[in-house]
């Protein structure tokens, strides 16, 4: 491992390091005093010993000093926390958030705004406190004991991630005027209006102190481990802990200012870059480095607010500006990359053949097909007839977009996967889904319109990604790591800029959260034929060129060795998929989870063949997008239920139920 | 021979395509439509509309989201009557069609399925809020072209007097209680208990004060929707108005105890109040039931608090209900 190797700096520098950051917190502290308060900065000096007198004493004294001390505490606890987490999972692209956190707390304060709103007003910090460490509770239940630091607990903390982020979603669609008081805690702020949040959350921060005093030991341990063999690896119990505290941290920050979770997938990774390099050296300098970092992002916020521009919540400023940071720092660090390449997991349920269900999955797609078809509830409950000519106008274009958008999404993955040679990788860890919803919401925010879905802008916005990934992908030989860093840097580029839409409080919020939610029900007849040609169109180049993608999937020497040009045939391939996204995004809105899902299913239903791998994700993608399309209008008749919605849940579920099932076996082998 | 020849003109009468007999004609945003008979099942797809035609004495045999409807414009009563047909976004349309109705209204976020639709019934599409039009001027409009193709053009006008002459009275008791005039009035929604979204021109609330003679505090476009999201540190600049908030605040138990909340110039000296629940984003009518919850939280506030501005009489300029 790459960290390991490089030589440590000299003590004078880490000194100097440290100095150095300390004095920017200084001096970012004071321009955050002087700007941030009505009063000057030597009005605020004489505050300290006066009683309060006027307003401005008042502002600043109950919003701008808890302000000031807020950010600093929750960069401390968040970039401790992300720190930790990465050296856990040895991996550099993790945080708590990825494990579930922040995801638990909104739906626990979505649920209970809805259904307890008194208590939701009272108690929301405890709603969400629990609702985050049940969510990293699940997430580490399901990893099981054996995979804490590995892929078991990164795909557990994914699949938890999105289940809960579409029940959310679902739920705020279906009672957006409820949850209206929670965009503000949705988009991170860090506002306040006394003491109070300061109070609570500076003695849940205590395990801080033994936490940077115990746990480098196990942590230098962890990465000397990850070197040598599996299985000589960690005890349990010093892992589980450290993860608890990680977790713990994250959660009471997260309850304290609401989502502002970029911070800590940012902040070990600059401190890494700035030569942190023990575990120890990581993660207090992580929590220094997260503090600046915070507060430099708010008084960004602070500066934007004061701009005319309304109010900027703290989490938008800290995505906009981390977002290209991500970016810059990936450019610079160069083909080192993240650790997110991993191997494959082995396929538990290899067993079965894959010929039997490539026989039998064509019938299940043509079922699902005609039930979306002639059997759905109708104004006198369930009808199973063939459709009349209007209604069948209204159920062909839905179903031929399911069928396309699932086959087209599966394609995509299968091809990621194998071209990244990450089981993880899928269309919207490259960004190009975010892009193209990015595109649209952006266009809707400047040119003050209601938004709607416009293929051409989403299009667009794909396209940009994907000339900003080859662009990268060429000075990185399209190296796995900066592909992806491209897409988290979107993701949450993308998020905030949604949670910026959503605090103004405009009537909008409701078509950008159905735009979201990924919906079949505003295709027309002609897009549907032509997203059906287009897919069509590229699955038979995929199939046609799948020799070159199985050579890149087994290695870059094999491939090389074989004659392959390896940056052409990677071009080629990274075009196809994204073509593949952008065709289905700009048309369904984002449909998250099912490229992830659908090669793996194929591959665990046997399929290790490239060929059998495709035409079986395609066929699984297909069906189960027409499953969950007919789902959606069946649910809660008369109201429907978005696609992309039901998919994620219906594929959180079998995967969540996949993950459970396959651990013994896991162990026993 | 005369029976014969009424014979003949009643056959004529009778023969003449429909387009050359009585024809009402309605403008929306797709452009001018004709009506040859008054719809009798109407679907309504936007809370706007469907307020609309409540007011107008027309019971929807569907609407979308009746249950929001009913929890969130409230007034008027939709009657139960009204079967849902699905979300304001993605109605079912199946169930629309199931309806046979023969006039579907529906918002600009449907534009997409107007093919479909039409299919249905004839569909009219009114673009209630928009930044680039004047939004009480543009819910008067759908109101009255609504009247005329129900055939209900007098009873609506008489509606309107009615409704000046009801803001007349809300006028006289703010007259009795606050003397010759009032502060200037912010209305507010709390975002959250450090952030609020204040109502700027084009926007209801502000038109509602503009009827009952009072001085809005801000006339500035919102930035999005009439409303414009101020920050707790910046509500200062309503030091020497008015501010009253709409109903439901969960957090009020949060912020209203807070010093700084207190030490807030319209807190300390009493020029702040609730406002009940009133719906900001409905058709005509809203603007009255707006002003009539205004008038409620201002009677409550002691007078003489602040620097009064005289009460002005609103003009039709000012105020859409005020009659011509």
């Amino acid at each position: 491992m790459e960290i390991a190797l490089t030589p440590a700096l000299s003590p004078a520098g880490k000194a100097g390091r440290y100095g150095l950051t300390l004095l920017l917190i200084v001096a970012l502290a004071v321009l955050h005093l002087a700007l941030g308060s009505p009063l000057t900065l030597a009005a605020q000096w004489q505050l300290l010993g006066t009683p309060l007198a006027g307003l401005n004493d008042y502002q600043t004294f109950y919003a701008s000093w808890p302000r000031l001390l807020m950010a600093l505490l929750v960069g401390l606890a968040l970039g401790v926390s992300g720190s930790l987490i990465q050296q856990l999972t040895q991996n550099r692209l993790m945080s708590p958030m990825t494990l579930g956190a922040a995801s638990g707390a909104w739906l626990a304060l979505v649920c209970c705004t809805i259904w307890l709103p008194g208590l939701a007003a009272a108690h929301g910090q405890w709603a969400a406190l629990s609702g985050a460490l049940s969510a990293a509770a699940l997430v580490l239940c399901i990893a099981g004991p054996r995979g804490l630091n590995g892929l078991p607990l990164v795909l557990a903390g994914m699949t938890i991630n999105l289940l809960l982020g579409a029940i959310t979603a679902a739920l705020i669609l279906l009672h957006d005027q409820y949850v209206r008081e929670l965009f503000m805690w949705g988009a991170g702020d860090l506002a306040q209006n006394d003491w109070h949040m300061v109070r609570w959350l500076l003695p849940q921060l205590w395990p801080l102190l033994p936490l940077i005093l115990f746990a480098p030991r196990p942590l230098t341990l962890l990465r000397i481990g990850s070197q040598g063999a599996e299985g000589r690896g960690m005890a349990l119990v010093p892992v589980l802990l450290l993860l608890l505290v990680a977790l713990w941290l994250s959660a009471v920050a997260v309850t304290a200012v609401g989502l502002i979770g970029f911070i800590c997938l940012l902040t070990p990774n600059f401190a890494r870059s700035l030569g942190a390099r023990t575990a120890a050296d990581e993660l207090l300098y992580s929590g220094v480095l997260g503090a600046a970092l915070l507060l430099a992002t708010d008084l960004l916020a602070v500066l934007a607010g004061q701009g005319g521009a309304g109010a900027v919540p703290t989490g938008v400023a800290a995505a906009l500006l981390g977002a290209p940071g991500l970016l810059i720092f990936s450019l610079r660090q160069g083909n080192r990359g993240a650790a997110l390449a991993r191997p494959e997991p082995t396929a538990a349920g290899a067993a079965r053949a894959p010929h039997r269900l490539l026989r039998r999955l064509p019938l299940l797609v043509l079922a699902f097909a005609l039930a979306s078809l002639c059997w759905l509830p109708g104004a006198d409950g369930w009808q199973l007839a063939w459709p009349d000519a209007l209604i069948w106008s209204m159920r062909w274009p839905r179903t031929l977009v399911a069928l396309a958008a699932g086959t087209g999404l599966a394609l995509a993955g299968v091809i990621l996967q194998r071209l990244l040679r990450n089981p993880l990788a899928s269309p919207d860890i490259l960004g190009l889904s975010a892009g193209a919803t990015l595109a649209l919401v952006l266009t809707a925010l400047l040119l003050h319109q209601p938004l709607q879905q416009n293929g051409a802008v989403a299009a667009a916005g794909s396209v940009v990604v994907l000339l900003l990934l080859l662009w990268l992908g060429r000075r990185h030989r399209y190296a796995p790591a900066s592909m992806a860093l491209v897409g988290i840097s979107l993701a949450a580029l993308l998020e905030a800029v949604l949670q910026f839409a959503l605090t103004r409080g405009s009537a909008d919020t409701f078509t950008i959260l159905g735009w979201l939610a990924g919906s079949t029900y505003h295709v027309s007849g002609s897009q549907a034929l032509w997203l059906a040609a287009e897919v069509a169109v590229l699955a038979a180049l995929t199939f046609a060129g799948q020799r070159s993608l199985t050579l890149l999937g087994i290695g870059d020497a094999v491939a090389a060795g074989r004659g392959l040009s390896l940056g052409a045939a990677r071009l080629g391939w990274l075009s196809l998929a994204a073509l593949l996204t952008a065709c289905v995004t700009s048309l369904v809105g984002p449909i998250s989870f099912l490229g992830l899902l659908a090669p793996h299913i194929a591959r665990l239903s046997g399929a290790r063949r490239l060929p059998a791998q495709l035409g079986l994700a395609a066929l699984f993608g297909a069906a189960l997008l027409l499953l969950a399309d007919w789902l959606g209008r069946v649910l809660i008749y008369p109201a429907q239920l978005p696609v992309g919605i039901v998919a994620s849940v219906v594929c959180g579920l079998y995967l969540l139920g996949g993950l459970v099932l396959l651990r013994p076996r896991r162990r026993a082998s | 021979m005369k029976r014969t020849l009424y014979r003949c003109l009643a056959l004529l009468l009778a023969i003449v395509p429909p387009t050359l007999q009585a024809q009402t004609v309605v403008r929306d945003d797709l452009g001018v439509h004709r009506f040859a008979r008054v719809p009798q099942r109407v679907v309504s797809l936007s809370w706007e509309s469907t307020e609309q035609l409540l007011q107008l004495g027309i019971t929807p045999i569907g609407v979308a989201e009746g249950d929001g409807y009913r929890t969130w414009v409230v007034r008027p009563a939709l009657p139960a009557a009204s079967r849902s047909v699905g979300s304001r976004l993605e109605p079912n349309l199946e169930l629309v069609a199931a309806l046979k109705p023969d006039l579907i209204v529906i918002g600009p976020t449907l534009q997409s399925q107007l093919p479909l639709l039409s299919r249905i019934a004839p569909v009219l599409l009114f673009d209630a809020y928009r930044s680039d039009h004047d939004n009480a001027a543009k819910a008067k409009s759908v109101y009255l072209q609504l009247a005329r193709l129900f055939d209900r053009e007098a009873p609506a006008r008489a509606r309107l007097h009615a409704l000046d002459r009801d803001l007349a009275r809300l006028r006289t008791s703010l007259h009795r209680h606050w003397g010759a005039g009032a502060p200037p009035v912010q209305v507010i929604r709390f975002a959250n208990s450090t952030m609020a979204y204040a109502y700027g021109g084009n926007s209801m609330p502000v038109q509602a004060l503009q009827c009952l003679g009072l001085r809005p505090a801000s006339t500035a476009p919102g930035l999005a929707w009439g409303i414009r999201s101020t920050p707790l540190l910046a509500m200062d600049a309503w030091s020497r108005d008015i501010v009253l908030y709409q109903q439901p605040f969960d957090q009020a138990d949060k912020l209203f105890p807070s010093p700084l909340w207190q030490a807030m110039p319209f807190v300390r000296d009493h020029r702040f109040a609730a406002m009940r629940s009133t719906w900001s984003y409905g058709g005509l009518f809203s603007i009255y039931y707006l002003a009539d919850a205004i008038t409620a939280a201002m009677l409550t506030l002691p007078a003489g608090t602040g620097a009064a501005e005289p009460f002005t009489r609103p003009s039709a300029r000012d105020c859409v209900l005020a009659a011509d």
